[in-house]
């Protein structure tokens, strides 16, 4: 799994004197910078906003929106270290392009950002609280038809918030 | 033959269109900006002087005078914001300049800084986040993540004027103590330029779609209500709804005047009037956002 430190990136591809993620011309150099330490067989990366200060929504629109719709189908993204400011700026941009990504916070908890339906966001929750599951356990903890817990199951993973191996169903972690 | 602009005494958004109104009065001739009785601008007053200034002088038009304000302390405040640094570039400045300008604690959160392209942004943002964050906090409330987003705000306004104005342009931000309107402090940021304003920015895009009704009005609908952008980037266009959200959730105030009109997302304690129509033409772009503190803090 890549780990891609923003504030590394930043530093390599604008200037090492800057500690926000702010403006289009920034975001799309750091973005450059990402698409350029994607390797080939690598099938998930990691993103650490952890050592970034402030990031604004061009910002967030060029590097996470961009990366999802150019790169989403083909890997799987996971933002670490994500604070309530980062939200911020990723929610309205993932909502605009009608995408979702699980964002980590500091303290490990795990959260899937962007436009989903409800169903499929309270599926990602008990997958990131409790574990993988099969679409039967989903159905019973959410109180939904079997159908509509694997509809939502199957959202999750068309988003590319959740992998599902041997018939269970697990959140990216 | 010299045509005369009235700098208003109490220069601030709420006098703007007087001045505007006496800047694009027919006349031909250097025009003289005449400042001498003013006793207080906010920094929208003085940005938009600048905007006027330079709005001449990028036209090609002689360079304008400009008459400091005979109060000393007004003119010296005029100095510690930063405007006669910036002034210099466009005026030929008539009255009595302070020589040198004392610095340290002032509700000068950022002085007047030029923003041309997105290393100023960087820098605007940098400064705000360093020295004005814990300002932000222990005078206004602001909780940590606010302050960020007044950051995110602050960034995304004048990302505005690198990617639309076609020219270089202001921003500012201070704090005031707002007695008889809310009682509490606010901190304001005025964003301005004297560039080809927002319906000159969308035409190529959006007059098609809004046919006669196409106008100043029009093209600021575009941009704050439906989000739209000049760009065929479907991310664009999310900046100043993001502006809007930042200030919604503080009860804060934007105002965006362009060309003859200005649109305002209004709090509950400000009595301005959402959309302002047929005003005075003015070039370029004034944005104005106030966020109040917190009720407890102020």
């Amino acid at each position: 799994m890549k780990r891609i430190d923003l504030k590394d990136v930043l530093a390599r591809t604008v200037s090492s004197g800057y500690g926000d993620l702010v403006t289009r011309r920034t975001g799309e150099a750091v973005r450059t910078g990402i698409e350029a330490m994607l390797a080939e067989d690598d099938e998930t990366a990691v993103i650490d906003f952890g050592t970034v200060r402030l990031m604004d929504m061009s910002c967030a629109d060029e590097i996470v929106g961009k990366l999802l719709l150019n790169h989403g189908p083909a890997r799987y993204f996971l933002l670490v270290g994500v604070h309530a400011a980062h939200e911020d700026a990723l929610l309205p941009v993932l909502e605009r392009h009608h995408l979702a990504v699980v964002a980590q916070d500091r303290a490990g908890a795990l959260k899937v950002l962007g436009s989903l339906p409800e169903s499929a966001r309270l599926a990602f929750g008990c997958l990131a609280d409790s574990g993988p599951a099969l679409p039967d356990e989903i159905a019973t903890r959410l109180a939904l038809t079997p159908d509509a817990a694997r509809d939502a199951l199957q959202t999750l993973c068309e988003r590319r918030v959740v992998r599902e191996r041997g018939g269970h169903y697990q959140a990216l972690r | 033959m010299t045509r005369v602009v009235e700098v208003p005494t109490q220069f601030d958004d709420r006098t703007f269109d007087q001045f505007a109104r006496s800047y694009g009065a027919d006349g031909g001739g250097r025009v003289l900006f005449d400042a001498h009785a003013a006793q207080w601008a906010s920094p929208y007053g003085l940005l938009g002087l600048l905007a006027a200034g330079q709005a001449i002088t990028e036209g090609g038009g002689e360079q304008p005078l400009l008459t400091l304000p005979q109060d000393r302390d007004v003119t010296h405040y005029w100095a510690r914001a930063g405007f006669l640094r910036h002034a210099e570039q466009f005026f030929e400045l008539h009255g009595k300049a302070p020589r040198s300008v004392a610095r340290g604690e002032s509700d000068v959160l950022l002085e007047i800084t030029s923003v041309k392209g997105a290393d100023d942004v960087h820098d605007v943002v940098s400064h705000i986040q360093d020295r004005a964050a814990s300002i932000l906090t222990r005078e206004l409330g602001l909780e940590a993540a606010a302050t960020m987003g007044f950051g995110m705000a602050l960034s995304e306004a004048c990302q505005n004027i690198v990617e639309h104005a076609g020219t270089g342009g202001w921003v500012a931000v201070q704090t005031y103590t707002w007695r008889r309107k809310l009682g509490r402090r606010v901190v304001v940021i005025a964003v301005a330029d004297a560039g080809v304003g927002f319906r000159r920015s969308l035409e190529a895009t959006q007059a098609k779609r809004f046919g006669d009704r196409w106008s100043d009005a029009a093209a600021l609908e575009a941009a704050l209500i439906q989000g739209v952008s000049r760009f065929r980037d479907p991310g664009r266009g999310q900046g100043l709804a993001g502006i809007r959200r930042y200030l919604n959730r503080w009860a804060g105030k934007l105002a965006v005047r362009s060309g003859t009109a200005r649109m305002a997302m209004v709090p509950p304690w400000d009595d301005d009037v959402p959309l302002a129509d047929q005003l005075p033409p003015f070039p370029g772009t004034q944005v104005l956002m106030i966020v109040p503190a917190h009720a407890e803090t102020g």
